[in-house]
């Protein structure tokens, strides 16, 4: 554990720490290009240089491991200079491209010329060196003059991926990068390849010129799209969801995440969500407010005794799951979630990077809150054999699976907490709003049993409100009490209520979220 | 008890024209001015317009090139630095030319404009300018919404004249002075490398 001081500060850092590392955990602002915490040390940009004493140059911070006893001045006169110096050549073929480029706001060259730049170009802009601009790589757009040669995007094709598709090519100033024959990135990751760009060199095709992104307000949230659980940021404005981002956190999905995750904001705000309650008569459907469709429900839950089953989704939060539980212990009858056996491949990789093979993101929640219990293939024998009453679904996927359909069409009164429209939900007899992850307080466990909250970003519409609060109206007018009127309290309830979740609560998962202990054989599995 | 003093004004006297001719003397002076030697300070608007300054603040203008696109880029500083939120930008690709980004939607609501100019002063490309045109009527709120055709119709700007515009330097450099002075005061950054 070697000892050293950083601009008058001692610090004490695990051996094998860079002092760009230790300086950024410190506190201390160091200008940086190319260094990437989750990519192999490069080195090439010069930015990052510090004074180090008894070492007659400058040197890289982020190639420089912490010894006992240096002394590092990151912003002496001559480091700060050397900078100033660096950054100009960086700029000096850069296009005066800020006002069309997607990158202004948060780009790391605008950043560092206002920090330490703030220099007059000597270069004319007709004297610059013209390279390829907007090539159309699929989902990523290259515009080869905005480059800094950083090789960010190099590292992460050979390390992250291991696609190699970027190279570069040609030497000097006329260095630059390219695929091969231009030919389109393929793999499912290149949408991070705009995230690790510090410069607007590699864009996003779909967030181009969508919006600048100082209107963008974040959210931290999970991604919903598989039991991976990748912490991200949900970017919004005026209630719109406008881009996901990988959030950094090193035990679950370091700074990456898949591009089918990325599109998933497209599905929060359009316009086929249900937004109100629905009620179907003899006449068609007929729109209430949410109350009443609870109050129907409430009825049917009643006059059918025990001759009720519920079925949860594993895209509903641990918060939904918990009350749904609650609510159909409360009532008696069956209970399960394990439409098509997610669990069965809630720890199957689908790739060698993040993505996994089942698509939902709570499968491990679900479990754990005691939610496989009677089995779907009994309730749907029971349904066939008209023995059930009154279904209630947590989400539409029972309906989505055509064999199903013959039973189902033998119960009475199905109701369905949907959040989109859809022809399957043409086969039941009540539809209660119900809101997406990106607008719900909560919490999903994701396959290493990491509980991992999401925060609201955007309202939802209309009525749509969040399956805890849904279930916990049928469950009064059941006759029971939730006892919580937040999500947090929820949680509070369900800690009580499921062994291992007993030690948490929200501000203990936090940002980054908690790990509980997986059993050896389901741990071995979900090693990253 | 307080004593009340009563004051008598003998009404039945007869001032005669005089005192009253006092009391119009600034209006009969227009009424001269006016009705005999023509010089009346009101002008017949709208068949009439007063003249105003290069540096008014009248309704905005988007620029053109010389093939009749709009020189805006979308880049969307008016839209950050506009303090009513009064401008609705839509981007898209423009097709086959050196500047990839044009606006596909440009909306100014004229009823919410406070017609500050920031949106001008913000402009990186001379894109969106200010006319003289003042006169701003309608008889819903959606028509004093207008849109980037109306505000690239030259027809009014012959009419009235340029208004507030970034070629005004006069009017811009001293903010620039300023910003460089806070720069150097607050950051102690001095513009231009070492030693130059």
């Amino acid at each position: 554990m070697p000892t050293f001081t950083i601009d008058g500060k001692q610090l004490e850092v695990p051996t094998g720490t860079t002092v760009i590392q230790a300086a950024l955990a410190a506190g201390i602002y160091v200008p940086y290009f190319c260094w990437h915490p989750d990519l192999p040390v490069d080195g090439n940009c010069r930015m990052c240089l510090v004074e180090i004493e008894r070492m007659p140059k400058l040197q890289i911070a982020c190639n420089t491991q912490v010894t006992d006893g240096m002394v590092v001045r990151t912003n002496s006169e001559k480091a700060a200079q050397a900078r100033r110096s660096t950054l100009e050549f960086l700029l000096v073929n850069h296009p005066i491209d800020c006002p069309v480029c997607d990158q202004a706001g948060e780009c790391y060259l605008q950043d560092q010329y206002m920090k330490v730049g703030l220099h007059d170009s000597k270069i004319e802009i007709e004297e610059k060196v013209k390279k390829r601009k907007v090539v159309d790589l699929g989902p990523i757009m290259l515009d080869a003059e905005r480059c800094v040669l950083c090789s960010r995007c190099l590292r992460y094709e050979s390390t992250v991926t291991g696609t190699n598709s970027l190279q570069f090519v040609n030497r000097g100033n006329v260095t630059q990068i390219a695929t091969f024959e231009n030919r389109p990135i393929e793999h499912e990751y290149a949408g991070n390849l705009a995230d690790v760009c510090p410069v607007g060199a590699l864009l996003s095709s779909d967030f181009r010129f969508k919006m600048r992104v100082w209107f963008l307000k974040e959210s931290e949230s999970v991604c919903p799209g598989c039991s991976t659980g990748c912490n991200i940021y949900v970017d919004q404005r005026d209630d719109v969801p406008e881009r996901l981002r990988p959030r950094r956190n090193v035990e679950v999905n370091k700074s990456w995440m898949c591009d089918p995750g990325r599109a998933l904001y497209k599905e929060i705000a359009v316009t086929s969500r249900v937004s109100g309650a629905r009620l179907k008569q003899a006449k068609g459907w007929k729109g209430t407010s949410v109350a009443a469709a609870l109050d129907e429900i409430g009825s049917w839950l009643k006059g059918s005794g025990n001759s009720v089953a519920f079925v949860a989704s594993p895209q509903a939060t641990n918060e939904d799951l918990f009350a749904f539980s609650v609510l159909a212990r409360s009532v008696g009858g069956l209970l399960d979630f394990r439409v098509g056996d997610p669990q069965l491949r809630v720890r199957e990789r689908l790739d060698q990077v993040l993505q996994r093979a089942d698509r939902n993101p709570n499968t491990q929640g679900a479990l754990d809150l005691g939610l496989a219990r009677d089995g779907v293939d009994q309730i749907v024998k029971r349904c066939a054999a008209g023995q059930i009453k009154a279904l209630v679904l947590l989400g539409p996927e029972l309906l989505r699976n055509p064999a199903n359909l013959d039973a189902l069409a033998k119960v009475p009164f199905i109701a369905v907490m949907a959040t989109h429209e859809g022809p399957e939900l043409d086969r039941v007899h009540a539809i209660l709003p119900l809101a997406m992850w990106a607008e719900v307080e909560g919490t999903f466990t994701n396959y290493q049993r990491r509980v991992q909250r999401l925060r609201k970003a955007v309202a939802a519409p209309g009525d749509a409100r969040p399956g805890w609060e849904l279930a916990a109206g049928l469950l009064q007018r059941s006759g029971g009490t939730l006892a919580a009127t937040s999500a947090r309290e929820v949680f509070a309830r369900l800690a009580q209520a499921v062994p291992d979740y007993t030690a948490l609560d929200y501000k203990l998962i936090g940002s980054t979220g908690r790990a509980l202990r997986l059993p050896d054989a389901a741990a071995a599995e979900a090693r990253v | 008890m307080a004593s009340v003093r009563v004051v008598t004004v003998d009404r039945n006297t007869y001032p005669g024209i005089y005192p009253i001719l006092i009391g119009l003397k600034i209006t009969l002076m227009n009424m001269i001015r006016t009705v005999f030697l023509r010089q009346a300070a009101t002008i017949q608007f709208p068949e009439q317009k007063r003249v105003s300054s290069g540096r008014y603040r009248g309704i905005h203008l988007l620029t053109a090139r010389e093939d009749g696109t709009p020189k805006c880029v979308a880049c969307y500083m008016c839209a950050t630095a506009c303090p009513a939120e009064c401008i609705y930008i839509e981007s898209g690709e423009r097709p086959e030319e050196s500047i990839e980004k044009y606006p596909t939607r440009f909306e100014i609501d004229l009823l919410r404009c406070v017609y500050c100019g920031f949106c001008v002063d913000a402009c990186p490309e001379e894109a969106i300018m200010m006319s003289r045109e003042n006169d701003l009527v309608g008889t819903t709120r959606a028509e004093l919404i207008i849109d980037r055709d109306r505000l690239m119709e030259r027809g009014k700007l012959a009419e009235y004249g340029p208004g507030y515009r970034p070629s005004d330097h006069d009017v811009r450099r001293p903010v620039r002075i300023a910003a460089l002075e806070r720069l150097k005061k607050e950051h102690g950054i001095v513009p231009g490398m070492p030693g130059r």
